[in-house]
């Protein structure tokens, strides 16, 4: 036994985040945990490594107990951890993120870069990643790369065992490939791997035994073998969520032509969004999705090619534009993009449409207040009151804010893209409901996705992108994975 | 209810203040409570506080300004150079000192918002350009300005000398505008998310600049009262009152990363200075000793800031 968690409990002033909560680990295990978001699966990770210290229970790390006091205290242990925010410092170079502060010195004292970079070179060989260079900079690589970077670093230190925090949220089909060859590679070794996600498929792919938690408490554990996702997802959320794929509301009726669009990232994409329909775009990270909506919304420069909204041809060059003319575009990066964290959910749902509150000429808070009530009850916002900050929300119910700022805007077509990024199976069933019924109401919506789940489940028609370019089209609720992943590889 | 009040810093400060000028009125019955000392305490406070105004107004949407300081000094020297050396008319003199502190401030708005020079750097170089420019026209100083040029700055209402109206009359103007209307709000949303601000819609670019041109009009218009008041204009005038002012601001409840604050609050902050200078002058404690204790309560008070923070969360 590698690691046991014996009643760990943790009180946070009114809330119980844990509570007797069991936990083993064994050697050469892959064990995944899994629960919805506030299920308290980071509070118990930032207890393994230090950052928080158990009310109670107990700690025991190869048989015997042990009080983990800080971060510094858990890498002794052997005890790393990748975070799902990237800790890496992007004008540095990757070796010198990789030895941040164990930088290999000379006799001197100063350091001896030439070790620092071969001993990058077999780090990154032994991974198989020979195609990172140790002295290019982190600001020049791949989304995915700097998360294998950062793998990277946890692994220099050589621990016993690694936690990855949703490893796969910003990375490719490709790079997941060589992320889980990684992992077999370090159980193979006898390392053990804690393993939190949201993807059921990965989690049936990589792990061993699986423990699920929710609202704090501990609900079991399980070999993989042993349960099907149905069970999975009853043991997180308590109840069956049954994967609904609604009528179709799409008409014949254009709403949204574009027509041999090109800027950066993307050339010539040319589809035609109709009213009541819900229209996926598939396709890789850094296929050019995003590019495309934020060239549509007027965020990046538009190179050529033309954007009609019913008929009427648009010339966007900034996102007041889009707004003005009909046109919302919720963020794929909610916290950085789509929400203003320190300000009251009051602030947040109003700011793209601020005349909303106004009474005669001057600015209310009253009436802000009261739109701001109405959207909290009408999506089911769950918080005290509207002047809450953000950012003491969940995941699930912060991207209920930002759309109920778009439902504010009422625009003819929104684009969501990567609407329920890390959130919850209950607030994702609640915003494909809210998608749908926009769509019956007769709007139009363009999906960008990752899952390709909620695309199979949602859009009436689905565009594959590939490198920037229509790759294919396909019939939403006809589909399958495997076409849809035909299309979107390299 | 108390706990959201003293959370809210221009409550908070207003209640230090308040406690504070009791003390002193205790302890100093004969000279601190007097009607002359509190309008010649308002009356040194007006020309920081109306710049001060500018300044929380950027700091909002997350910049500053180092170059009011030599504004002052530059828009007040210019207007009394045209006066006295060309006998330009009074209000057409004014009328280019202040379209030649909108040119500066549309020069650092530009440059920063829309060239992405730092804040920091444009308006650190624009302070010694300025200060340069208000060598050059006011020279060694400019004396004898016109009587009724004089007159904006020295005349009286109501007892209390016409510069502290007029710093009144920005506050309470500022305060309604930053309150109630759209353009002002949406310098909270620039100042907590630039990124998301611009995606939901809101001019980002635009807004920052006219937020720079906003602050230089009213260094500007500081400017030209100091020499008014003081009847003549000089090179170092307005010397260390970019730190001071945003000093004020800060101790006003703005934060250099931005997203808050509020306008009363700038008033509030340089009040709370000019009180303490007040009281150590009336004590007798050496002028040596002011920029050390003000520097100390700008220390403490952030820190308190930090403390109370960690606590609620």
């Amino acid at each position: 036994m590698r690691l046991q968690l014996i009643g760990i409990s943790k009180y946070f002033p009114g809330v119980k985040a844990l509570e007797n909560i069991q936990f083993q680990l064994l050697a050469g295990e892959v064990h995944a945990l899994c629960g919805e978001n506030g299920a308290g699966k980071s509070t118990l990770m930032n207890i393994l490594t230090g950052n928080l210290q158990p009310d109670a229970g107990q700690i025991s790390l190869n048989g015997q107990a042990v009080s983990i006091t800080g971060p510094a205290q858990a890498a002794a242990l052997g005890i790393a951890i990748v975070y799902q925010q990237l800790s890496l410092v992007d004008s540095l170079s990757v070796a010198e993120n990789i030895f941040a502060n164990t930088h290999p010195h000379t006799r001197w004292g100063f350091i001896d870069y030439r070790v620092l970079y071969d001993r990058t070179t077999q780090l990154l060989q032994s991974l198989k990643l020979a195609d990172i260079q140790p002295d290019s900079l982190v600001e020049n690589l791949s989304q995915g790369q700097k998360q294998m970077v950062e793998i990277a670093k946890a692994l220099s230190k050589q621990p016993d065992i690694l936690i990855l925090d949703e490893p796969t949220a910003s990375i490719t089909e490709g790079e997941t490939q060589i992320l889980f060859a990684i992992i077999r590679q370090l159980k193979a070794e006898g390392k053990s791997v804690i393993y939190i996600s949201h993807r059921m498929q990965e989690i049936f792919a990589i792990a061993d035994r699986v423990t699920v938690l929710k609202d704090g408490k501990y609900q079991g554990t399980r070999p993989i073998h042993e349960v099907t996702t149905q069970d999975l997802i009853r043991m997180m959320v308590g109840r069956e969520v049954e994967a609904q794929s609604g009528t179709s509301s799409a008409t014949r009726e254009k709403l949204l032509e574009v027509k041999g669009l090109s800027g950066q990232g993307f050339e010539n994409i040319t589809f035609t969004l109709h009213k009541g329909e819900i229209l996926g775009l598939a396709g890789l990270v850094g296929a050019g999705r995003t590019e495309i909506a934020q060239t549509i919304f007027g965020h990046l420069p538009r190179q050529s090619g033309e954007v009609r909204l019913k008929e009427q041809l648009l010339h966007i060059h900034h996102p007041s534009q889009a707004i003005h003319y009909g046109i919302g575009y919720l963020p794929e990066e909610r916290k950085s993009q789509g929400l203003f964290l320190d300000k009251t959910v009051t602030d947040n749902v109003i700011v793209a449409r601020l005349k909303a509150a106004l009474k005669g000429v001057w600015f209310d808070f009253t009436k802000a207040t009261e739109l701001a009530r109405q959207f909290k009850d009408k999506l089911r916002i769950v918080t005290p009151d509207v002047s809450q900050r953000v950012v003491n929300l969940s995941g699930g119910n912060q991207q209920k804010v930002v759309l109920a700022k778009w439902l504010l805007v009422n625009p003819e077509v929104l684009i969501v893209d990567e609407p329920t990024h890390g959130i919850d199976v209950g607030a994702k069933a609640e915003i494909y409901q809210l998608l749908r019924q926009l769509a019956a109401q007769g709007k139009g919506i363009l999906l960008i996705s990752s899952e390709l789940s909620e695309l199979l489940a949602l859009a009436d028609r689905i565009l594959v992108i590939r490198e920037g370019q229509i790759s294919g089209e396909l019939e939403g609720r006809k589909a399958t994975e495997e076409e849809v992943l035909s299309l979107a590889a390299v | 209810m108390v706990k959201k009040l003293l959370q809210d810093r221009v409550y908070s400060l207003a209640i230090t203040i308040v406690m504070v000028c009791l003390a002193a009125s205790i302890i100093f019955p004969d000279n601190f409570p007097t009607f002359d000392n509190f309008s010649q305490l308002l009356l040194n406070l007006s020309i920081d506080t109306i710049v001060a105004v500018g300044m929380m107004l950027l700091l909002i949407s997350g910049a500053f300004d180092l170059s009011v300081g030599s504004m002052v000094a530059f828009a007040g020297g210019l207007t009394a150079n045209l006066m006295y050396f060309h006998q330009i008319p009074i209000p057409v003199a004014i009328l280019a000192g202040l379209l030649v502190a909108l040119l500066v401030g549309w020069i650092n708005g530009y440059l920063i918002a829309y060239q992405g020079i730092n804040p920091m750097i444009q308006t650190l170089a624009m302070l010694g350009i300025l200060r340069g420019g208000a060598l050059l026209v006011a020279g060694a100083g400019i004396q004898n300005l016109p009587y009724w040029y004089n007159a904006i700055g020295q005349s009286r209402l109501l007892g209390i000398q016409m510069p502290v109206w007029y710093m009144l009359l920005t506050v309470g103007v500022f305060s309604f505008l930053v309150n109630k209307t759209v353009f002002f709000r949406r310098y909270y949303y620039i100042g907590g998310n630039e990124k998301a601000a611009e995606l939901s819609g809101i001019r980002v670019k635009q807004m920052k600049q006219y937020a720079f041109i906003l602050s230089a009009m009213l260094a500007g218009i500081a400017g030209i009262l100091l020499t008014s008041r003081l009847g003549a204009a000089m090179s170092t005038l307005g010397r260390g009152l970019e730190l001071r002012v945003i000093t004020a601001v800060i101790l006003g409840g703005a934060s250099l990363t931005g997203g808050v604050g509020k306008i009363p609050g700038a008033l509030l902050g340089a009040l709370f200075m000019g009180v303490i200078a007040n009281i150590m002058i009336i004590a007798r404690i050496s002028g040596l000793w002011q920029d050390i204790i003000l520097g100390l309560i700008l220390i403490a008070a952030v820190w308190l800031d930090l403390v109370l923070l960690r606590r609620t969360k």
